[in-house]
């Protein structure tokens, strides 16, 4: 049978991180994979509402205290230093490397910014 | 110190942004989260990274540092098992998408720590569409008696313990096989008397744990004790030049409760489930009893002022009234299927129509944590009344 750890690093707390749902898809302009690429900014409004800017497109959010948190588990692969003590190649395993307890949440779909309002004439 | 890829923004960039955007800077947190994909920045799809959902206790327990475990063979459905509770681990997708973001505030953070004009760089760790989600389930503890049933212990002698080739288990050997909890795994072993003897799980053949029990409450007997005091020490220094001591001790265990009186260790023998072992060996030799010579067979063999009665047998013999004469046989709740769903099929391919009375010991062990029978009996059952009383058949036709 195979048996999968899932463990943390057991070095203090877990860091926590945040989840951003957007509807939709996000894809890099001329498919150039979204790696490298900026996605926008986030500002938070002074009554703490999360407004996402992402080119031409402004979102408007809120964020959710997720009452089923989330792990972010990292796929660990062995390599060849990876042994247990007994000296027994262990198996792939997963590293919790985070928790996730918020989540900023875009469920609206994004309003267009018009930059070039034609003047009357 | 690595410099900033010069696609980074800056301040200005970032305000003429919100001035394009035609937003009010003074209505927003002075801090902006500037996002972007690092360079190595992968999709959940690649298999990097996943997402696990979790109930806040398995939550807590992560923080505290524990672990957990997914257990499973190519053909069997994953689960994953924490130290005392077994999940069903199920991939759902989502029509979203949910980025995974490192070093990012929520609001509240940030008026909290009332940073001021703040630019913070954001790389993404990663993007996904589905997370692993987990439902509790019943930990997958059938095959457990299986392995253990490949080669039961008839005592030292026995040649069987001279052949190394026969399958010997140890509580690692049962983890990397049976889809349970490490906890769920302990307490079936006791439920099945298993004893570990030499480091490895093992069953004790029926015969030698009847002739163990034998020793014991023939002992007593002759000893004139009462069941609820069997001192320990005794038992050990009359029946130890006919068994071994541990095996004794493990009788002992496995038919009473310990207590400590006076330094002295005694155990106090539990009746019921001495007499449903004795019903079972009376049982097993035979289809079918008639109820009525059974029922007088099984008093005079078990032990002196020890009383038996037909509720003791819940969930190991069934009676049958409808036939004449009435019968008994045995039917053990641990031979049937496991998958609840199968489990009425085999109930009811053994009879049509059940009382709630009659099922209930059959399908009690498939309840989850809130549900009844009553509610497991109007999922799969039918139900009518015959005769006045109330019974369940098959929803639907058992072959």
């Amino acid at each position: 049978m195979v048996q999968i750890v899932i463990s943390s690093t057991g070095t203090g707390g877990l860091a926590e991180w945040v989840l951003m749902e957007l509807q939709g898809e996000i894809e890099a302009r001329y498919s150039t994979g979204l790696a490298g690429n900026l996605l926008g900014d986030l500002h938070y409004t002074t009554e703490g509402i999360p407004v996402l800017i992402v080119g031409h497109h402004i979102l408007y959010g809120k964020i959710i205290h997720l009452e089923k948190p989330f792990a972010v588990l990292v796929k660990h692969t062995p390599g060849e230093q990876d042994c247990d003590e007994l000296g027994r190649e262990t198996g792939t395993r997963y590293l919790v490397t985070a928790l996730i307890k918020n989540k900023i949440l875009f469920k609206t779909r994004p309003k267009p910014i018009i930059t070039n309002v034609p003047k009357k004439v | 110190m690595p410099r900033p890829p010069a696609s980074r923004r800056t301040r200005e960039e970032v305000d003429a942004t919100l001035q394009v955007a035609k937003l009010n800077a003074a209505e927003l947190l002075p801090t902006v989260h500037c996002l972007s994909f690092g360079p190595g920045t992968s999709g959940a799809a690649a298999g990097d990274f996943c997402l696990l959902e979790l109930e806040p206790a398995l939550c807590q327990q992560l923080e505290a540092g524990h672990s957990f475990v997914i257990r499973g063979d190519k053909d069997e459905q994953a689960v994953l098992c924490s130290q005392d509770k077994t999940y069903d681990l199920k991939i759902a997708d989502t029509s979203n998408m949910l980025l995974v973001i490192p070093g990012c505030k929520t609001a509240e953070q940030l008026k909290r720590e009332g940073t001021q004009g703040n630019i913070v760089h954001t790389e993404i760790f990663g993007f996904s569409n589905n997370y692993w989600e987990l439902r509790r389930c019943r930990p997958k503890l059938k095959k457990l008696k299986k392995l253990l049933m490949e080669n039961t212990y008839e005592g030292p002698d026995s040649h069987k313990e001279e052949d190394p080739s026969r399958s010997k288990y140890t509580t690692e050997d049962l983890l990397d096989q049976i889809q349970a909890s490490e906890e769920e795994i302990m307490a079936q072993l006791q439920v099945l008397n298993a004893c570990e003897i030499g480091g490895y799980w093992r069953i004790l053949e029926f015969d030698y744990e009847i002739q163990l029990l034998n020793h014991v409450t023939q002992l007593v007997d002759s000893e004139s004790w009462s069941f609820s005091k069997v001192p320990l020490n005794v038992c050990l220094q009359e029946l130890g030049p006919l068994q071994p001591e541990e095996m004794i001790e493990h009788c002992l265990k496995c038919y009473g409760k310990k207590y400590v009186e006076e330094d002295e260790v005694y155990f106090e023998l539990d009746a019921d489930k001495i007499c449903r072992v004795t019903a079972e060996m009376l049982l097993q030799n035979a289809v079918k009893f008639n109820l009525d010579e059974f029922q007088e067979v099984w008093q005079q063999s078990v032990p002196e002022g020890m009383t038996t009665c037909l509720d003791q047998l819940k969930g190991l013999a069934l009676v049958d009234r409808n036939s004449r004469p009435e019968i008994i046989f045995l039917l053990k709740v641990d031979d049937l299927p496991e998958g609840t769903q199968e489990r009425f099929n085999s109930l009811f391919s053994l009879r049509e129509k059940w009382t709630e009375e009659d099922i209930a010991p059959y399908i009690r062990d498939l309840c989850g944590e809130k549900q009844s029978i009553g509610v497991l009996l109007t999922k799969f059952c039918r139900s009518s009344v015959q005769n006045g009383v109330k019974v369940y058949n098959s929803r639907r036709l058992i072959s």
